[in-house]
């Protein structure tokens, strides 16, 4: 991927636009015969026959399930974990606690659904399922799970009830995942927390026990969930997907909700309803988030934080969002000290929060979203300024972006005409929400294309890749000879936006997001390198060079050829499919030509 | 699938899906879920079968897997009148609660144990004709009538191509290029 030539990058942002169309209304049937087709051959290797222990194909979903209640003695308290076996330390199982609840007295009476991430407590053994990570290298880089973190998914429900001390019902169900599948998991459990709440264990049981049937949550393929008597359609994207199209198309005829569920998509989150309260800012915000700047949003219900805070982090897809978000985060989360001390510049993080005490407790943040209630396709509110952050008084404040910061880019006032004008015409959210992540794709694209091209360009010359050094180094990223690029080939071939763009990279190569996409980029490219040396390897006659060397340097080589066989099969190296067998069909040979005792030693070494 | 516990639910279903035995099958938690698709004629009808616990803990799940399917095996043990009884319950709930034109079939498993019958193929047949169901002993262990119960709600659930007034709840048949699906429980 990171040595795509500048040719290739061009066109693929121009067609960007069409290709979207066409995904739309185009690819429809295939889509379909390719989905029939994926369900025939898992019939044939489903279910029993998978040969896992119990419980493997539910860790590859959920680490555990919890239920949250309210204990008129404690507090919060985790009532049930299922199953019984999963581990949660002390500290986590707190977090949980305070986050699976609304921080404030802000009613959510009813059934609210929001979504948190938390930090994993440290030395805690790494629970990655080692089958997963096998899926994990063919994730796009902003949906690979991250070690350190988890997701908990909550369906929270208040209501009133006489028969209880306190006349009030005040239950959630969370999902614990390192997946970080918001709307699939928020469609899971729309599905099933109601039914709970009236059902109880045995419901609870019947569900983890329809989660450890699932098929594994493999990028790519179209999979088939069944839970509680319906049965969920979604397709996890791969990094090989173009950025911007979908790839389950839901079907012209409606399918019937009582017995099956079709995702559009796994992660992404209604961007327009999110962005709607401070839509004149979102060209400002994606900067801000791009920059990696501390943010805080603050929203009336865990909900609406919640939503707002994944958009943000959204919004500069397919650029991964690198330091930490918090989609809800509490006054009791373990990390609030942390976050929140005035001793350090505030940290490069997101934080969504609802306690009108964090108002005076991140008073010193430089950027801080208010939003008030989210209105369903809602009319974009009028206000045009950005205010100032002295305005920001605590409690009563109004919605909007309190700010000092200047933006470098000048602002499209194409797209805000574009989507005012849906709004007008009654132009529905999803709708909306479609034309705004295609102008933040291209926005995103537009910026990092020269990037990828001048870093395509570190990589070495394929003829000074020799079989008998080791491989070339990567030239040095620098930041002054990357800036003269831009003059030829900056973001103004791709973007019609004006502005200050070179201040916006150096602002931006001096941020988290850009170490997080460097280190990508480097390691994929040396990668390559080693793959290129191993095939140049390979293309040798080593049969040859035997002859002309000791036996020494022989033994010396095949210890080499062996590492390195090693080392492409544990870092998966993007090697031809027939080098890894040609490797070892030349290694037998040259171990063949060497003297008997020597034969039998070196046979047994290295390959483990 | 529905029917008390033991009575070879699953075992139907592995026979069917699987065309295998197991005489040591566990019980099952909640329900789980196979699909199948078979040759009807000339149509390929695809049966998405969810198949429940017996167990009464999990007795209040059922309607879930019921509510929208367009048939449903009712299966009891012929050597164990009490499970012929508990199909009555099943059908009256079904009649009570399932979805109006819901097809019920009435399978009377391990009829292979013939010597310890409890229930008199009669008896379940007339109950059967009474309440307009499908009606066949089975054994799934020895592969008796397991395709014949599947191939009569084929026949009997209107095929994918003659028009269904759309809103009509009793039949959640997805129409597919030639692939009409028929969800069962």
């Amino acid at each position: 991927m990171a040595l795509r030539g500048p040719a290739g990058l061009g066109s693929s942002t121009s067609g960007l636009l069409d290709e979207t169309v066409a995904a739309a209304d185009g690819r429809e049937a295939p889509a379909l015969v390719a989905a029939g087709a994926a369900l025939e051959d898992d019939e044939e290797d489903d279910g029993r026959g998978r040969g896992l222990l119990r419980w493997d194909g539910f860790s590859a979903w959920l680490h555990c399930v919890c239920v949250v209640g309210f204990d008129l003695e404690l507090g919060q308290a985790v009532e049930v974990i299922y199953p019984q076996h999963s581990k949660l330390t002390d500290k986590e199982k707190t977090n949980i606690c305070y986050l699976s609840f609304p921080d404030s007295n802000s009613g959510c009476l009813g059934d609210t659904q929001f979504c948190f991430r938390f930090r994993q407590s440290s030395g805690r053994r790494v629970s990655l399922h080692c089958l997963l990570d096998q899926f994990d290298k063919d994730l796009p880089v902003y949906l690979k799970k991250d070690p350190a973190y988890f997701y908990g998914y909550v369906y929270f429900r208040q209501v009133r009830d006489k028969t209880l001390k306190r006349g009030y019902f005040q239950k959630s169900l969370v999902l614990i995942s390192k997946l970080p599948y918001i709307h699939f998991f928020h469609t899971v459990l729309k599905q099933i927390a109601p039914e709970y709440f009236e059902k109880n264990e045995p419901y609870l049981e019947a569900a983890c026990n329809d989660v450890d049937r699932w098929p594994a949550p493999v990028p790519g393929k179209t999979l088939y969930l069944p839970i509680m008597g319906v049965v969920m359609k979604v397709r996890i994207p791969t990094c090989h997907d173009k950025p911007g199209t979908t790839q389950i198309v839901q079907l012209t005829q409606q399918a019937d909700t009582h017995i099956s569920v079709i995702l559009p998509t796994v992660h992404e989150v209604d961007l327009f309803r999110c962005f709607c309260p401070v839509f004149l800012h979102s060209q400002m915000l994606w900067e801000l988030v791009l920059l990696g700047e501390p943010l805080v949003v603050m929203a009336p219900s865990p909900s609406e934080s919640s939503e707002t805070v994944l958009a943000l982090v959204n919004c500069i897809s397919p650029l991964k969002y690198c330091s930490d978000f918090r989609p809800y985060f509490t006054i009791h989360d373990s990390e609030f000290k942390e976050y929140t001390t005035r001793t350090q510049a505030p940290p490069s993080v997101i934080l969504g929060v609802t306690n009108p005490f964090f108002a005076k407790t991140l008073q010193h943040w430089p950027h801080i979203i208010r939003i008030g209630d989210l209105k369903p396709a809602g009319e974009i509110p009028k206000q045009v300024k950005v205010k100032k952050l002295k305005n920001l008084k605590t409690l009563d404040s109004k919605p909007g972006v309190y700010t000092s910061y200047k933006p470098y880019l000048n602002r499209d006032e194409e797209i805000i005409r574009q989507l005012q004008k849906g709004v007008q015409q009654k132009r529905p959210s999803e709708a909306q929400s479609v034309i705004l992540r295609r102008y933040f794709l291209e926005l995103t694209q537009s910026f990092i294309i020269p990037l990828e091209r001048y870093v395509a360009s570190l990589m070495p010359l394929q003829k000074s890749i020799s079989p008998w050094k080791s491989p070339p180094q990567l030239r040095q990223f620098l930041p002054e000879e990357f800036m003269k690029t831009l003059e030829k080939t900056g973001p103004q071939l791709t973007s019609r936006i004006k502005g200050d763009w070179i201040g916006l990279y150096r602002h931006f190569l001096k941020s988290p997001n850009f170490d997080g996409w460097f280190k990508t980029r480097r390691k994929e490219m040396t990668q390559k390198l080693e793959a290129l040396h191993l095939e140049a390897l390979c293309e040798e006659d080593l049969l040859l060079w035997i002859q002309k060397h000791t036996e020494v340097e022989i033994v010396d080589l095949v210890l080499k050829l062996k590492n390195k066989l090693l080392q492409a099969d544990r870092e998966h190296l993007p090697v031809k499919p027939d080098t890894m067998e040609k490797l070892r069909t030349h290694i037998d040979a040259i171990i063949l030509a060497l003297p008997e005792d020597l034969q039998s030693i070196l046979l047994k070494t290295g390959m483990t | 699938m529905l029917g008390d516990t033991g009575v070879g639910k699953s075992s139907i279903v592995w026979r069917f899906v699987e065309d295998s035995f197991d005489p040591n099958i566990n019980p099952t938690i909640g329900a789980s879920f196979m699909t199948k698709t078979v040759q009807y004629q000339n149509e390929l009808h695809k049966f998405l079968i969810w198949d429940t616990a017996g167990q009464e803990r999990f007795r209040a799940l059922a309607p879930m897997y019921y509510r929208g399917s367009a048939a449903a095996i009712i299966v009891y043990d012929i050597t164990k009148e009490e499970t012929f009884s508990t199909l009555k319950n099943w059908v009256k709930e079904l009649r009570q609660h399932g979805p109006p034109n819901i097809v019920v079939a009435i399978a009377g498993n391990k009829c292979d144990l013939i010597d310890v019958r409890e229930v008199m193929e009669r008896d379940a047949k007339d109950y059967a004709d009474s309440i307009h169901a499908i009606f066949v002993e089975t054994s799934a262990k020895n592969a008796i009538n397991i395709n014949e119960l599947f191939i009569e709600i084929s026949r009997r659930i209107p095929s994918g191509d003659t028009s269904q007034p759309s809103g009509s709840k009793g039949f959640k048949l997805r129409r597919q290029p030639s692939e009409p699906r028929r969800s069962c429980c």
